[in-house]
């Protein structure tokens, strides 16, 4: 009877975690995490002295398993303490109330509701991200990627071609974006005198981005035409071939720098300018893929003919999606010249590609939580294992293909990404009595 | 089973205990390297990496870096940037912000300089680049400074070299115009050349694209030319291709290089159509002498090689690191102080002793220094044949 007894407890402990959590709303996580936040903030400098780490790890204590394993134990607690604690109490107590307020926000419309979590959302990254510059960057480098991978996953993931141009689009977007502002914001040796007063810069820059972003669908126009009769490995070869027309352009442009490219951007994508624009880029190209538009990039990527049977105008959808998803790898290009501030010829070339096709295939095909998974995590990876050097290049790979064979279409592949389904309240009265 | 939470406390507290920062007295000095150990040049990243290694030890061996009476002990911070910028800028916040590094040397190529010369002079931390010849890297950016000369000044060098060697009036110039050094270099080379023997009379100048292999086209457009040499900035494995496919064309006159032919892998890949070459650079290995010979000799006993300029440069850019952390007097332990510190400190630095020759830093942080022209010889050694100075 004994051992029954200590057997039950233990097979009820999922559950009875299920019951703790399964109906803490994505509100209650969001202030958990604000108050781990918060509390990095007070006390994670003299905390980490405590553990034994000179600073606050920087990435979860991910790099220091790398590089000084003895610190780990320390880098472990560190993140215990510090951000599961807080954000597993703080979501744990507030379920409750987390779920009334969720409701209603619900009752001021989905797209408040939506805004308010977004704007939590951005509170938390924010000052966890103030802690280091260090942070600030692979944040806003990561954010970029997203905006990237989501992009591709368009073409790659929706409408199932297999494009390579993708970096030169992003190229197209970045020199737009830097010769708009290098021009009227910037005395600088390429383009001269600058043209309008300085402090408009900032306000001007999403037209820049704006630009770029339309240059880039411009070149995807041009190579649309020529590839509306080919599919599959020929558009590849089409689209490979645009990537290597825009890197020899660029790089025979002298008025563009040529080679050595062009630097001195100015400094307007700060974290919340990159925020804003990766949220506005998900937001539209999520709205897009469930949109008619978007269902008849599914229906032409199963069966072309019979899209077209069905009064899909296919010609038509692939024009647009194409430079649609042109238009937001731009935007990402020059968001990318603006963080770096400085771009040349060679940061677009087939090495771009292959990262960000990793990105697209790791996280999951057909899908926007894929692709944030899949750029998320591959930055994080990618900066965590810095300290192996060349081993960073054996590992990452490998566990692509371990993906690959594991799950052929990515992590998340063929997810629906629902934001007013992820704000809703979960407790059982707000969803009619359902379980 | 109950034991099991206990016994990882035990694990976490030992672990704690032994971690090596919770018993160290003196901070120590930081030193951040940014070098190319994988991507497209990793020989690049492996000179660094290694006359790096050879300098900490001398330093550890002396007890550390003396500095106002106390001696310092030194740590690298080697991060890799993959040749790639973004990479170099991320490698550069990391050690500025999170390593703490007092000085950072690197990156070594231009792509990677110039954007990562921008966040060490926004986070006010001193960068030596050893090797970047852009002049981007250190334009209006006061904590940025570099240990080569630069292209401005090297065109020039080759230009007067062949005019006076050879005493010949029309050249012909063939570049990678894909690579910034190249085009960069061919530009100064040609205006330089027109400038001594009047415009035009640079009478040939074809361009390529990194990664070609055949250069028949160009060089029988040259051939056809009325050019007397032929002036290519080229790395050291393009240059392997160009010379023995001039000579199986029927060039026989005399091909110029640049610094960028300065690798021990030359001779190797090139053979005998080099022998005989000429090209400019930032130090002979051949014939060498003092600490020069001194350094060569070691780093060959240790590598297994001749160091090339990389090596060399790197070498020096440290060397002028020690100096000028040294030449602060004190350090306070604030870094932020001590790096303004050591970057006044490095901006003085006059007549510095260098293993690639004698250096003063002008505004722009950049050295004052003499060129070498070596001369490749039958055995495949790099001569001295003459120094240029400015």
């Amino acid at each position: 009877m004994q051992t029954v007894s200590q057997i039950i407890p233990a097979a009820d402990k999922p559950r009875r975690v299920a019951r703790v959590f399964g109906h803490t709303p994505f509100l209650a996580w969001l202030l958990g995490a604000a108050a781990a936040v918060l509390l990095e903030h007070l006390l994670g400098e003299t905390f980490a002295g405590l553990v034994g780490l000179s600073k606050v790890p920087v990435l979860f204590g991910l790099m220091i398993l790398m590089s000084k394993p003895l610190l780990f134990p320390g880098a472990l607690l560190y993140v215990a303490v510090i951000y599961l604690l807080p954000l597993l109490c703080v979501a744990g107590l507030l379920t409750r109330p987390a779920n009334l307020v969720a409701a209603a926000l619900l009752r001021f419309g989905p797209a408040f509701a939506v805004i308010v979590h977004l704007a939590l959302f951005y509170g938390v990254l924010h000052f966890w991200a103030d802690i280091s510059g260090y942070r600030e960057l692979t944040v806003k480098f990561t954010l970029i990627a997203v905006l990237l991978t989501l992009s591709l996953n368009l073409i790659n993931g929706y409408m199932g071609e297999f494009s390579c141009s993708h970096p030169g689009f992003m190229a197209l977007g970045a020199y737009g974006a830097s010769t708009f502002t290098l021009t009227l914001f910037v005395n600088n040796p390429l383009f001269g005198k600058a043209l309008l007063p300085g402090f408009l810069g900032p306000w001007l820059f999403p037209l820049g981005l704006v630009f770029g972003g339309l240059l880039a669908s411009l070149g995807a126009l041009l190579i649309a035409i020529p590839s509306f009769k080919t599919r599959g490995d020929y558009l590849a070869i089409i689209s490979l071939a645009f990537l290597f027309i825009v890197k020899s352009l660029l790089e025979n442009l002298p008025f563009l720098g040529g080679p050595r490219g062009m630097g001195g951007q100015p400094d307007y994508a700060g974290l919340p300018v990159v925020f804003a624009w990766t949220a506005m880029g998900v937001w539209i190209m999520n709205n897009y893929v469930r949109s008619t538009l978007g269902k008849s990039l599914n229906a032409i990527r199963d069966d072309e003919a019979a899209a077209e049977a069905m009064s899909v105008d296919t010609r038509h959808t692939k024009m647009t999606a194409f430079m649609f998803a042109a238009f937001w790898a731009g935007v990402a290009g020059g968001l990318f010249a603006h963080v770096m501030r400085f771009i040349n010829p060679a940061t677009f070339g087939v090495q771009r590609l292959a990262e960000m096709l990793a990105m697209v295939y790791f996280g999951g095909l057909n899908s926007v939580y894929g692709s944030i998974v899949g750029a998320v995590s591959l930055n994080l990876l990618g900066e965590a294992l810095r300290p192996l050097e060349l081993f960073k290049w054996i590992f990452i790979p490998l566990l692509l293909i371990l993906v690959m064979i594991f799950r052929p279409t990515g992590l998340l592949a063929f997810r629906e990404f629902d934001a007013v389904r992820l704000v809703r309240p979960l407790d059982r009265d707000s969803q009619g009595g359902a379980p | 089973m109950r034991k099991i939470p206990y016994l990882l406390v035990a694990a976490l507290v030992a672990g704690m205990i032994c971690s090596p920062l919770a018993w160290s007295k003196t901070r120590p000095i930081k030193v951040g390297i940014n070098a190319p150990i994988t991507g497209d040049n990793p020989k690049v990243g492996e000179g660094t990496k290694f006359a790096a290694e050879m300098w900490l030890e001398d330093v550890m061996a002396a007890g550390g870096i003396m500095v106002g009476g106390v001696r310092y002990p030194v740590q690298l911070v080697i991060e890799d940037n993959e040749y790639k910028p973004e990479s170099a800028v991320k490698a550069t916040t990391k050690m500025v912000i999170e390593d703490e590094v007092l000085v950072l040397v690197g990156p070594q190529a231009s792509s990677q300089a110039v954007p990562a010369g921008g966040v060490a002079d926004s986070y006010a931390t001193p960068m030596i680049s050893p090797w970047s010849t852009n002049p981007n890297t250190t334009k209006d950016r006061p904590y940025v400074f570099r240990g080569c000369f630069l292209d401005p000044f090297q065109g020039p060098v080759v230009a007067n070299f062949i005019k006076g060697e050879f005493g010949f009036t029309r050249a012909a110039v063939l570049y990678d115009v894909a690579a910034d050094y190249s085009k960069g270099l061919a530009e100064e080379f040609k205006k330089a050349w027109e400038k001594i023997n009047g415009p035009g009379s640079v009478v040939a100048y074809e361009s390529f694209t990194t990664k070609d292999t055949d250069f028949s086209s160009q060089l029988t457009k040259i051939k056809n030319s009325t050019a007397e040499v032929i002036f290519t900035p080229q790395y050291y494995s393009e240059v392997a291709l160009i010379v023995p496919q001039a000579r199986d064309l029927g060039w026989s006159k005399p091909i110029v290089g640049s610094d960028s032919w300065g690798s021990a892998d030359l001779v190797k890949l090139c053979g005998p159509a080099c022998s005989g070459l000429f090209f400019s650079t930032h130090y002979a290995a051949a014939g060498a002498a003092g600490a020069t010979k001194e350094f060569i000799d070691r780093y060959q006993a240790k590598f297994g090689y001749v160091p090339d300029d990389v090596g060399a440069l790197t070498w020096d850019s440290l060397r002028i690191v020690q100096k000028a952390i040294e030449n602060t007097g004190k350090l306070s332990g604030k870094i932020e102080q001590d790096r303004k510190a050591v970057r006044d400190a490095m901006a003085k630095i006059k007549e510095f002793e260098g293993i690639t020759g004698k250096m003063t830093f002008t505004e722009d942080g950049d050295p004052i220094k003499c060129a070498v022209v070596v001369r490749i010889t039958e055995s495949g050694e790099f001569a001295f044949h003459k120094s240029v100075c400015p």
